[in-house]
């Protein structure tokens, strides 16, 4: 292969498990904490590009304007999904919190049809984040490839100064270990779990928003794939862990390009690789890569 | 008598209803005979997806991807060669499967195998995983064969589909093949091999105890459950003549997991009550995506509203009455009726239990080091030691949950070291938990019946068809007499027919060790019996230990901390401190043990005390 094509690749495989890993990080850290797949993250996502679609594309806005306003609205649902849909379901089996997501799931990805209409619409990209920049070896990249995953990584490890450095941090990582104890230190559980769901929202609003100037177009339905892929990512990583969904989505992304890159007459199968790798992976290693053991007591 | 009244009335209204269904063509127009068609396959769906979720307690989001095997299976099968040599238009169609071809019946019938066979491999793999795991991984593997569907074009004809099956799907077939299927289903869950299920789902380490492979038995109901999803997913098919690899989807498993919700999960009732309404409920609510005119206004068609409304009510039941309608309940007639009020063991040889060298290890930790002992028939034996000794772990090492680093352990003279803790109950060994670890949804005389699956003779199979081999019925009732014969024992028959998890505390460790002694163990392990007991209750607790012993023949090794209960009632005491044996003796011997001592209040002590 070229080495022309393959840094083509390599980038690619960098922004898409990037943008995997950002959306990982919202179902890793909500897991964590509430043992709950929070299936309407995909979807949360979602929002986030029409957000930006219609404030940039709709409205005319300028796009640092409208990418902000994007992020605010995202955080905004995610949390009212919180509040709406999992906190009446805090006491109840987990099982219910897992039925209720996938209701809130439905929810917007319909409402998202009734409100947007179902019809895919193209995003037009700002032209300084497609010009390509030539080297003289006659690499050529596009900005917005290499702005991808240096916006995600900034992210992340912002995040994870915030885990591991300030107090909420602190009290959230509590939690994660044991919610009952947490809330009798004086930690308002709920500020800290909604601080995880604005967060992780946040988070997804940008993958979101740097999906559709990459993919240039949004549609209802968009996050499901990307949504599922990315719990998977999270999984890969071990779950509950911040650096471990990122690795996983990066990990992802790579298996993802790669193989078609290689491979191209297995470009029909590119979805199945991810879940064989998921089950692969649950078979010999549950706990994913950076996961800690959880072992019911006898 | 109320069997006789209740069966009357089943098959009363099961002939009223097949009356209807006869008149059904005359009656209602086509629109509605496709919704009655519906409801039919959607329960037969829904019964399967609660039979892996509800009773078994496996949450599995791959239903779609069964129903799609089922589906092409039988599509491929009753298509005719001239409409599948015109409809590969792509690719060309395998040579052999053009002239495949089979009558209805049997298509379906191989369309469920196919299903269960798929199962079958799914599960052997992936039922290792719990939880939301497993929830994850048979979404994917749902996905895969969908992704396999649209790929394997010369035998699916890929993403174009199949079109113009044969519309054989009629509401005599549906319906015919819902009431076999309820009438498997509810004999099954009837028998004790229906509890055991229950048992698996309530608490799978107390079931692994009574003796139950809870691994293949949840295979087995996967797989069952897989062989209703490809049934279904036939019927479908030939109901709506065109099929194609995005009608099975991820949305709908959703739909079939919203029928068994709203109806109540692990409820028979509850999944023909839930497909009746959400079926009818999702085509009455297309209306909203219809142009409608009100007063003379015209409202636009919505796209989308009824998915809309749909979620929402999802999210509305599951917030404000999360059990369902029914709950875990069923139907039965009696609710329309005012309530009426209402041994020998052979010699075995002396020593039961020997341990050798006994080491346990995680990672670093060493939980048990070198424990050798003996026990010996009909003993009662403590064994006792500070928080942390590792008496836990070593109870788990016995009754095999654990598999020992290295050492031999003997019972009865045969090796069990890393045997699981279901063949370990069936070498004649019995425990209880520490922590109460009962099925808690149900009856305390279910509880003790499961205990005695372990000695039925009948195969789970046999447990569909009753009135066929009537073993079942024979072996169940005699199941039912020993299991009141025990509660009657231990004083509890009074609650038999209560919920387990609703018993008062002591009557919890009671029905424990009832639901232990059901499998017949020659061995009983008894992990903190006192705990959590006042003084007079421990009282009484000694007088029934020695009385088990005495009345069942038992043998009995026991940890306690209350010295009181160890004192009185154990003829020989080991002491372990953080993994290592110390001490063994009489209780003498060990109250007067200076290491004992030490062990308990710290070094220094054993001094003071015999000064």
């Amino acid at each position: 292969m070229e080495l022309n094509i393959f840094v083509q690749h390599f980038i690619n495989a960098l922004s898409l498990g990037s943008l995997y890993g950002l959306v990982a990080v919202g179902y890793t850290m909500v897991y964590g904490i509430l043992r709950l797949i929070n299936f309407a993250h995909g979807d949360i996502f979602m929002l986030g590009a029409y957000f930006v679609y219609f404030a940039t594309i709709v409205y005319k806005l300028p796009w640092a304007v409208g990418v902000v306003l994007a992020i605010i609205g995202t955080t905004v649902c995610g949390l009212l999904v919180d509040r709406i849909a999992y906190k009446p379901l805090r006491e109840a089996p987990r099982i219910s919190a897992l039925i209720s997501a996938i209701g809130v799931s439905f929810f917007i990805e319909n409402f998202a049809v009734v409100v947007f209409t179902g019809m895919p619409r193209p995003v037009v990209q700002p032209p300084i984040l497609m010009q390509p920049i030539e080297f003289s070896n006659g690499v050529r990249l596009i900005p917005l490839g290499i702005l991808v995953p240096v916006v995600a990584f900034i992210l992340v490890g912002a995040l994870l100064w915030l885990l591991y450095r300030t107090k909420p941090g602190l009290a959230m990582r509590a939690i994660s270990f044991d919610i009952e104890t947490t809330r009798m230190m004086g930690v308002s559980v709920n500020k800290i779990i909604a601080l995880a769901f604005g967060l992780g929202s946040a988070l997804a609003a940008v993958a979101g928003i740097m999906w559709a100037l990459r993919y240039p177009r949004v549609e209802p339905f968009m996050g499901m794939t990307p949504g599922i892929k990315a719990f998977i990512a999270a999984v890969f990583g071990g779950i509950g862990s911040v650096p471990g969904a990122m690795i996983g989505g990066l990990l992802l992304g790579f298996v993802e390009i790669m193989s078609v890159a290689f491979f191209p007459t297995l470009s029909g199968y590119k979805d199945a690789f991810a879940f064989l790798l998921l089950i692969l992976i649950l078979l010999f290693r549950p706990t994913g890569l950076l996961g800690e053991k959880l072992e019911d007591k006898i | 008598m109320r069997r006789v009244r209740s069966l009357t009335l089943s098959v009363f209204s099961i002939i009223l209803f097949a009356v209807f269904l006869n008149k059904a063509p005359e009656l209602l127009n086509g629109y509605w005979q496709r919704i009655l068609n519906l409801i039919a396959i959607n329960a037969i769906l829904a019964l399967s997806l609660n039979l892996i979720y509800g009773i078994t307690g496996m949450f599995s989001l791959g239903h779609a991807g069964f129903m799609a095997i089922g589906a092409y299976v039988s599509a491929l099968l009753v298509l005719s060669p001239a409409q599948k040599n015109a409809m590969w238009i792509l690719e060309d169609i395998y040579p052999w499967l053009l002239n495949v071809n089979a009558p209805f019946i049997i298509s379906l019938i191989l369309a469920g195998l196919a299903a269960a066979f798929f199962g079958l491999l799914v599960a052997l793999p992936v039922l290792r995983l719990g939880g939301d795991y497993l929830g994850i991984a048979t979404l994917g593997f749902a996905e895969i064969i969908r992704i396999l569907i649209t790929n394997t074009a010369r035998l699916t004809n890929g993403s174009l589909g199949l079109k113009g099956i044969p519309a054989y799907t009629t509401l005599f077939m549906s319906w015919s093949c819902l009431g076999i299927v309820l009438l498997c289903t509810v004999c099954m869950l009837r028998s004790n091999f229906g509890g055991v299920l229950r048992a698996v789902r309530d608490d799978e380490v107390a079931a692994k105890m009574m003796g139950i492979n809870t691994f293949k038995v949840k295979v087995l109901a996967f797989t069952l459950g897989c062989f209703g999803g490809g049934l279904g997913g036939a019927l479908m098919g030939n109901l709506i003549t065109t099929i194609d690899p995005r009608m099975f989807m991820i949305t709908q498993t959703y739909n079939i997991l919203m029928i068994i919700v709203v109806g109540g999960l692990g409820s028979v009732t509850g999944s023909i009550i839930g497909s009746f309404l959400v079926t009818t409920m999702l085509e009455c609510l297309r209306f909203v995506e219809n142009p409608i005119t009100v007063f003379n206004i015209n409202i636009p068609g919505i796209p989308g509203m009824r998915m809309v409304i749909f979620s929402l009510l999802l999210i509305v039941v599951i917030i404000f009455r999360r059990e369902g309608i029914m709950g875990m309940r069923e139907f039965s007639w009696d609710i329309f009726f005012p309530k009426p009020k209402h041994k020998k063991v052979k010699e075995e040889s002396e020593t039961v239990l020997e341990l050798e060298n006994v080491k346990l290890r995680f990672g670093g930790l060493s939980a048990v080091e070198n424990l050798s002992l003996k026990i010996k028939r009909l003993e009662i034996v403590g064994l006792i030691g500070p928080n942390g000794a590792g008496k836990t772990s070593a109870f788990n090492v016995i009754s095999g949950f654990y598999k020992p680093t290295s050492g031999t352990i003997k019972f009865l003279g045969k090796s069990i070291g890393g045997l699981r803790p279901d063949e370990v109950c069936r070498a004649g060994m019995s425990r209880t938990f520490q922590n109460i670890r009962l099925f808690g949804h149900e009856t305390v005389l279910q509880n003790v019946m499961i205990g005695s699956r372990v000695r039925q003779k009948y195969q789970w199979w046999q447990s569909l068809m009753p009135f066929i081999f009537t073993d079942v019925i024979r072996e169940d009732s005699t199941a039912k007499a020993q299991a009141m014969n025990l509660l009657e024992q231990l004083g509890l028959d009074e609650f038999a027919e209560e919920q387990a998890s609703s018993l008062p505390y002591g009557a919890q460790r009671r029905l424990e060790i009832a639901r232990a002694l059901a499998t017949r163990p020659k061995f009983l392990l008894l992990d903190e019996p006192a705990a959590g007991m006042n003084p007079q209750e421990s009282e009484e607790l000694m007088k029934f230990i020695r009385r088990l012993r005495d009345e069942f023949n038992l043998t009995i090794l026991l940890i306690e901390h209350d010295m009181k209960v160890v004192m009185n009632v154990c003829d020989y005491i080991h002491v372990l401190d953080q993994g290592v044996h110390i001490a063994q003796g009489t209780p003498d011997e060990i109250r007067k043990n200076p290491r004992v001592i030490e062990a308990y209040l710290g070094a220094g002590a054993s001094e003071g005390s015999a000064a």
